[in-house]
């Protein structure tokens, strides 16, 4: 509940509008409570009339237009009180509720700009669907919360406030009996509210559940149906579907309940004013009036009573989603930007492309090992260097640190002689591009994801970097070209496709230093030679550092760096390599033997 | 393929569908899954009338028994009292107690027996709503689950399953509302009858709001179904835009792209935040203005029954009678206001079910299938077997050739030359034409699909992993399969190795889609998984994602053990998969080019020598 209290800026930014809508909403209770009293003196007009008419046999038409002259006030003055009450209402809940939506609106934005700012570790505990729920669901129960929840507690309180205030200024002997039952029914109201809160969230859960199954079956059509297990999984949904039923079916139930038990326990307080109230009566304690007025401020007071529970869950529900919203912001990113967070922002010149590894170690928090372990090189400007090793040796490990997306445990890399977590983070990936290797693209036009950096790039250094990729014929297949549309809703690339245009994206930079993550994979190999033996010419003076697991790729490079179980085992050129005739000759021979792939063969073959 | 078939068109699946209108088409076909529970429903229905007319006895006993009768003495005959003043009577004969208990009694009594039959009313209408809507979720679920895969080619799975969980939900909403609406006009019926016998003319007047009500809720509508659409939009813009820009977030970052991307979001952020106050202020006028109807209708009353009770027109106590009962009037409509959106939106939701039921695209089975012996021998003849997927891009061209029981053929070939789809035919996924394919001399296409898919055992490229424990996905659901055969085929595969280092062994929990295991793990399961169901024929669609040195070997000596005593085919990427192949056939643009074993090919010097030269010039050079 405390957690709420951090609500309170998003509140203070609109104070007058809260403060005069919540006034505004109390005024409004106040017309409606006039109009049963307009209705009351309605009545008691036409009594009047009546009783005089009861002297005469029958009335002259005039006195009849008089009578009902009498009735066009308390008519017009409903009329009013509805109409004040309506405009009030409107104005006040219109500007509370605009408060809730500009909450969610900071509280969004603050959300992405935080998250953006994170490293791995913060990914690694929270989900892409969690934090998706985050900013979505439990946003709109912030917002729920500054918007609903405040006014509607206010009014509650106020309503009962007068209520009480009305019954005790009549009789507070027959008040304090009135009101015995009133706690019982809050308590029955707010055990059963909570019950119903958990129970709903056993049927969001079997939703979910559902919902899961049905995605999951159905993106393995194909399996299912290979395997003959359709009725089988018929079968299992059934289950599911069955199960989430039977809960909604209790949930149902409680709710239900819950709608019966109110009016039944709401009856013993109207069973007292009736049974004792009368017996006040009788002994003249109170009077008639007082009597009947009784049952109205019940009916005013039940409202709150019955609600209190349910608000109780309100709160809660407000508390849980500013917790979890807060929870995000709160997490402090991994990497911390200390030259920009000073505020003397010092210039740095552009890099020149010259790298030195000084005693690097690096460890995964959840591992015993060190991930990299005294990693030592240096890396002339214009250099071309291709680390090699088998998977889990630590070669995505050691790229990652170049860019800053994870910070080394000891050691530094340094570039042109600074280490770069001096330098401002944004300035450091300027300078560094890594191209990884899942290569995400973004369901935007195909020239837009090629100049993701920077959108207003010119068309010709797209298509060199196109070229440069081996990309171009790919683009000109398509009839809309660099504006193709790629994901869902337009084209669906190759895998290798998919590889050369993240590397076209890190391409068209022209950094001091290029970084390439195993970004050939899925190319096949006739092409990767055509676009590593380009590469040298379009890079010419900048420096290029490429992992990959395939002989093949390595023995491009100017020097080659072998990394195994962390630490690097062998570094020269392909040729020294070869002849030492260790761990890169025995790869070598390996990989020839066996590991080859048919994917060339048939990218040869179609030009036969 | 016969010509139905060929003018479907799936496009629909993808169409935007709103429900502009009130279709009762659909209503009656909801209703099938209703009827079974026909006799519930009617229970529930009776409850609700019975508990509307105890709430009609309510506010009476208290004004006229307690109040007029017992506490002021004053029975006022001109008022109703529909009987309540004599059960009192009745009462305090047979007790022997005073009055005013009995009254008390007699209101506690029916309070409790009211809403104890509303609650019955509740539950009896949720449950025939949930379970009919259970049963229709199945048959939808079941309906899907046997469409072939040339529908799932061309229709987005996000799109069936909507229909099967929120369109469905959709429905429940809507049948919800109906029921509550059953609930909310059965007082009002009961009070129009008592305001008409009561006062024609005065009732006529409040009816009156009706029209004026429809007017102003359906302008509301207009201007709301606009906002809201949009908000749809904007609200979608955003979750997609987070949702993309999370996934790419180390591009983002590694680009410095977070100023630009977030003021992409906030412009986003910023016109759904707009849209969201427009929507409130339409919201809260409608909904003051229609709090207030019953306001506004005492008004009316007043104004309009004072002067006729003054004309002598109508009494006092029926215009008393009239204030009392207008809540139970003009609640219905309201309620029926707020069900206005729900009712369009199940509408649309119900059109997309029908559609999806109504599609009847399927394989073509045979009339009276072949039955198979217990086991067969394995051997596949094609013959002259031409196919496409549309009539006039023929992907096999005339193909034809053996395979002899137990022998091992390798299919090589580049992209698009056929070797998926021949995979596809033999898994009876598409209808192509009768006596082109043979097991054991009987034409595929006479046997059951359910029936072939078993005996031909497929192990496809991107393999698909079911959130569950390695158990459940190795056995699929198939019971046959016991725990001790599911861990053999395991262990012949070497898979077993893996799988024990797991933290939970065989029961370990797998993600969708197997994140946690690495490629050549999931190559490994999925071969546990076929050999688990024991299939004469097996076929491999090789899968061509890198894998380490150390578990190609793995799966290599388990594709060894895997073939060991099957017909076999084996779309092959690595070399050493077709070294371990009797024979090998090439196949290009759909056609057969080269047939025959290893040392046959390279002797001929064709297609498949210049492959294999290639290949070993490319590693060495």
């Amino acid at each position: 509940m405390k957690v709420l209290l951090r609500l309170t800026p998003y509140i203070k930014q609109h104070i007058w509008a809260f403060s005069f809508g919540l006034f505004g909403l109390l005024g409004a209770r106040i017309f409606e409570a006039l109009i049963p009293l307009y209705v009351k003196m309605g009545i008691d007009n036409i009594m009047a009339a009546q009783s005089a008419n009861e002297t005469g046999d029958i009335l002259s038409p005039e006195s009849i237009a008089i009578a009902q002259a009498t009735l066009v006030y308390p008519a017009l003055a409903i009329c009013a009180c509805v109409v004040a009450q309506m405009v009030v209402t409107i104005i006040s809940r219109i500007l509370i509720r605009r408060i809730g939506i500009y909450a969610a609106f900071d509280i969004r934005n603050q959300l992405y700009g935080h998250m953006q700012r994170q490293g791995p570790a913060f990914f690694a505990k929270f989900s892409i669907g969690d934090l998706m729920a985050r900013a979505i669901n439990d946003v709109s129960l912030i917002r729920q919360f500054l918007a609903g929840t405040t006014r509607l507690t206010s009014v509650l309180v106020f309503t009962a406030v007068v209520g009480l205030g009305f019954m005790f200024s009549l009789s507070a002997q027959l008040a304090l009996i009135v009101i015995l039952p009133l706690p019982v029914i809050s308590v029955v109201a707010w055990i059963y509210s909570k019950h119903i809160y958990k129970q709903s969230h056993i049927v969001q859960e079997g939703f979910s559940r559902l919902s899961t199954f049905v995605q999951e079956n159905l993106n393995g059509i194909r399996t299912v149906q290979a395997m003959a297990q359709e009725q089988d999984e018929v079968r299992r949904f059934g289950m599911v579907n069955d199960e989430f039923a039977q809960h909604n079916q209790t949930l149902f139930i409680t709710n239900s309940a819950l709608s019966a038990w109110m009016p039944i326990l709401a009856a013993t307080a109207t069973l007292i004013i009736l049974g004792y109230g009368s017996h006040l009566v009788t002994t003249g304690e109170i009077t008639l009036g007082t009597f009947a007025a009784f049952f109205s401020y019940l009916a005013l007071l039940l409202w709150p009573v019955r609600e209190a529970g349910a608000m109780v869950t309100q709160w809660q529900r407000g508390a849980s989603g500013t917790q979890r919203v807060f929870e995000v912001l709160d997490y402090e990113p991994e990497i911390r930007d200390y030259a920009s967070e000073d505020s003397a922002n010092p210039e740095f010149p552009e890099l020149t492309g010259k790298v030195s590894v000084r005693h690097l170690y690096y460890q995964y928090v959840d591992k015993n090992k060190y991930a990299l372990e005294d990693i030592n090189f240096d890396v002339e400007p214009g250099e071309t260097i291709a680390i090699l090793g088998r998977v889990g040796s630590g070669k995505s490990t050691l790229l990652r640190l170049f860019v800053r997306l994870i910070d080394p445990v000891k050691g530094d890399i340094l570039l042109d002689g600074h280490p770069i977590n001096g330098f401002p983070l944004d300035f450091l990936r300027h300078q560094v591009c890594l191209v990884l290797q899942d290569p995400f693209l973004f369901a935007d036009s195909l020239g837009d994801n090629i100049a993701y950096d920077r959108p207003d790039r010119d068309v010709s250094d797209i298509w060199e970097s196109a070229d440069a990729a081996a990309l171009r014929e790919t683009i000109e297949n398509f009839p809309e070209g660099l504006q193709t549309i790629l994901g869902e809703r337009g084209v669906t690339l190759s895998g290798g496709q998919k590889q050369r245009t993240a590397l076209a994206r890190g391409l068209v930079r022209m950094t001091p230093l290029l970084i390439l993550d195993d970004c050939f994979s899925a190319v096949d190999t006739e092409t990767e030679e055509h676009i590593l033996s380009g590469l040298k010419s379009v890079r010419q003076n900048l420096t290029t550092l490429l992992v990959s697991h395939r002989v093949s790729t390595a023995r491009h490079a100017d020097r080659i760096i072998v990394l195994d179980e962390g630490k690097i085992v062998e570094m020269g050129s392909h040729q020294a390599l070869l002849e030492s005739n260790g761990f890169y000759a025995d790869l070598e021979k390996a990989q020839r033997v066996k590991g080859g792939m048919l994917d060339q063969i048939e990218s040869d073959e179609a030009k036969i | 393929m016969n010509a139905t078939q060929k003018k479907l068109d799936h496009s629909i699946f993808d169409a935007d569908i709103h429900g502009q209108a009130m279709n009762f088409q659909y209503l009656k076909r909801i209703m099938a899954w209703v009827k079974p529970h026909a006799l519930l429903v009617c229970t529930s229905i009776l409850l609700v009338v019975l508990a509307s007319l105890l709430a009609v006895f309510l506010p009476v006993i208290i004004t006229r028994v307690a109040i007029d009768t017992i506490i002021l003495d004053t029975p006022d005959a001109l008022m109703p009292d529909f009987g309540m003043n004599s059960v009192n009577e009745w009462l305090m004969h047979l007790t022997g107690f005073e009055g005013i208990v009995t009254v008390c009694i007699l209101y506690g009594v029916t309070t409790i027996a009211c809403h104890g039959l509303y609650h019955l009313h509740r539950v009896t209408f949720a449950k025939t709503v949930l379970f009919a809507l259970r049963d229709m979720r199945l048959d939808l679920f079941s309906h899907m689950e046997h469409r072939p895969s040339s529908f799932y080619d061309k229709v987005a799975v996000g799109r069936v399953m909507t229909r099967i969980t929120n369109d469905v939900q959709a429905l429940f909403e809507l049948l919800m509302g109906v029921g509550m609406l059953i609930g909310e006009f059965v007082p009002f019926f009961l009070a129009l009858a008592l305001m008409l016998t009561i006062d024609v003319e005065l009732t006529g007047y409040l009816l009156l709001s009706i029209p004026i009500f429809g007017v102003i809720t359906y302008f509301f509508r207009l201007a709301t179904r606009k906002v809201y659409r949009q908000i749809r939009n904007t609200v979608s813009q955003l979750n997609q835009n987070l949702q993309e820009n999370l996934s790419g977030m180390q591009v983002v970052q590694l680009s410095n792209r977070e100023e630009r991307n977030l003021q992409v979001y906030s412009d986003i952020n910023e016109k759904n935040s707009k849209q969201e106050v427009h929507a409130i202020q339409l919201e809260t006028g409608y909904g003051a203005f229609m709090d207030n109807m019953v306001n506004l209708a005492l008004a009316v009353i007043i104004w309009v029954g004072g002067s006729a009770v003054l004309s002598d027109a109508i009494t006092l106590g029926s215009v008393i009678l009239f204030t009392q009962f207008i809540d139970m009037f003009i609640r219905p409509i309201r309620v029926l206001g707020m069900q206005y959106n729900i009712l369009f939106r199940a509408m649309a939701s119900a059109e997309r079910i029908f559609q999806a039921l109504d599609w009847h695209e399927q394989i073509r089975e045979p009339k009276t299938p072949v039955r198979l012996p217990g086991r067969v021998k394995g051997k596949l003849e094609f013959k002259n077997l031409t196919f496409g997927y549309d009539d006039n891009q023929p992907v096999l061209k005339d193909v034809s050739f053996n395979v002899k029981p137990g022998e091992k053929l390798a299919i090589v070939g580049p992209t698009g030359s056929g070797k998926s789809t021949l995979i596809r035919l033999l898994g009876r996924f598409y209808d192509f034409s009768d006596d082109r394919i043979f097991l054991d001399g009987h034409d595929l296409n006479s046997i059951h699909s359910t029936e072939v898919r078993r005996r031909i055992g497929v192990v496809m490229q991107d393999f698909h992993i079911f959130s569950g424990s390695i158990l459940e996905n190795i056995v699929l659901g198939n019971q046959s399969i016991t725990r001790a055969a599911a861990i053999s085929a395991a262990k012949s595969v070497n898979a077993h190795e893996f799988i024990e280092a797991l933290p939970d062994g065989y029961d370990t929990e797998l993600v969708e889609r197997g994140q946690n295991l690495s490629q050549g793990q999931r190559q490994l399961l999925a071969f546990a998984r076929v050999l688990a169901s024991d299939p004469e024929i097996l076929i491999l669609d090789e899968a061509t994602a890198s894998i380490d040195t150390e578990t190609e070997q793995l799966i290599q000596e388990a594709l060894e053990h895997l073939m060991q005593g099957r017909t076999s085919i084996l779309i092959a990427h690595r070399l050493q998969t077709i070294e371990t192949a009797d024979r090998v056939l090439v196949l290009k643009d759909g056609k057969v080019k080269e047939l025959g074993t290893h040392q046959e090919l390279m002797a001929l010097r064709g297609v498949y020598y210049t492959l294999t030269q290639l290949q070993f010039q490319d590693v060495s050079s």
